[in-house]
């Protein structure tokens, strides 16, 4: 377990007189070996299903985001330690977190379907999903050792279908449409075809894709400004925002 | 990995808590049910005034919650 975890996950406990075996807060998140795994630094981390690693790398993400939300200063309170001491915790937890997911993206990935092998459609909305949180899946491979657990191979239509799986970006433009009104365009390909929500929370949007999420920084400008509807197409969504106008400033 | 005492749902609690931050539901199958389960009001009563739910201000005094998630109507062209 990183240093960092362990030490937050003890520190976490202090003020409610906890004591172990549980390892704390966060520490409580080896639980789930596959965070566990996304925060180790294995070579190699073996998962049951792409669903199974999407969902690991989408939960680290709203971890992730959630301890973004805390105030440093609450945060030092809750965990009994002086502020400097928790904020270092605090960033160097989510440091750690944000590396494992850049480990997650940049790694290859590996499949197999000896164990476990999905249907198409299944397959597809599992790498989406995967997708959304930032690993591509390379079709060549997936063509490749689909036939050796399949009685037949992959139709030209869903590897056509896999082919057009994007890795969403996990940005947006905020840009002006009319006097108070603006719009914050996110682009992804494909993302109208999937079963998509949005929602927002503190400065953040999120993207969920059946429980799996994604989160987009909104601009600080949009504090003061109140979201509407969510306009989707094909390749990207758009969220409507109206200036508050009792919080813009007058000359 | 659920266990029945994991399904407590108490809005006080740690686990409701780090929903409404946005972890996902399945979050609270990942921690212990005593943690998930660890009631944050003394938390929040000790925070006073800045409060576990600070964060965006909504117009004129008015708080706007920054701790819950807000779902977007979705319209499909």
């Amino acid at each position: 377990m990183p240093s960092a975890v362990g030490q937050l996950g003890e520190s976490l406990m202090q003020p409610f007189g906890f004591f172990y075996p549980t390892r704390g807060l966060l520490g409580g998140l080896n639980f789930s070996r596959d965070i566990y795994a996304l925060l180790s630094q294995s070579d190699h981390i073996k998962y049951e299903s792409v669903g199974q690693l999407a969902q690991a790398l989408s939960d680290l993400g709203s971890i992730r985001i959630a301890l973004a939300h805390i105030d440093s200063e609450e945060f030092a309170i809750w965990c009994g330690l002086g502020k400097s001491e928790a904020r270092v915790h605090l960033l160097q937890l989510m440091s750690e977190i944000e590396q494992a997911r850049i480990r997650a993206q940049e790694s290859k990935l590996r499949l197999d379907f000896f164990e476990y092998r999905p249907s198409p459609r299944a397959l597809f909305t599992s790498l989406t999903q995967l997708a959304l949180v930032g690993v591509q899946c390379d079709v060549r491979q997936l063509q490749r050792v689909w036939p050796r657990s399949a009685r037949t191979s992959l139709s030209a239509k869903w590897i056509s279908k896999f082919q057009a799986i994007k890795v969403f970006s996990g940005r947006g433009d905020l840009v002006e449409i009319a006097p108070l009104q603006f719009v914050f365009t996110v682009k992804w390909k494909g993302v109208g075809n999937t079963d998509v929500a949005i929602g927002l929370i503190g400065k953040h949007v999120i993207i969920d894709v059946g429980g799996v999420r994604s989160f987009v920084e909104l601009p600080a400008a949009c504090s003061r400004m109140e979201p509407g509807s969510v306009r989707l197409s094909k390749n990207k969504f758009e969220i409507n925002f109206v200036v508050k106008e009792s919080e813009w400033p007058t000359s | 990995m659920s266990e029945s005492g994991d399904e407590k749902s108490d809005k006080n609690d740690l686990g409701s808590w780090l929903i409404a931050m946005g972890a996902p539901a399945s979050i609270t199958y990942l921690m212990p049910s005593e943690i998930t389960g660890l009631d944050i009001a003394p938390l929040a009563s000790m925070l006073g005034g800045v409060g576990i739910k600070g964060g965006m201000r909504g117009v004129e005094g008015e708080k706007q919650s920054a701790d819950e998630i807000r779902w977007l109507p979705v319209i499909r062209s």
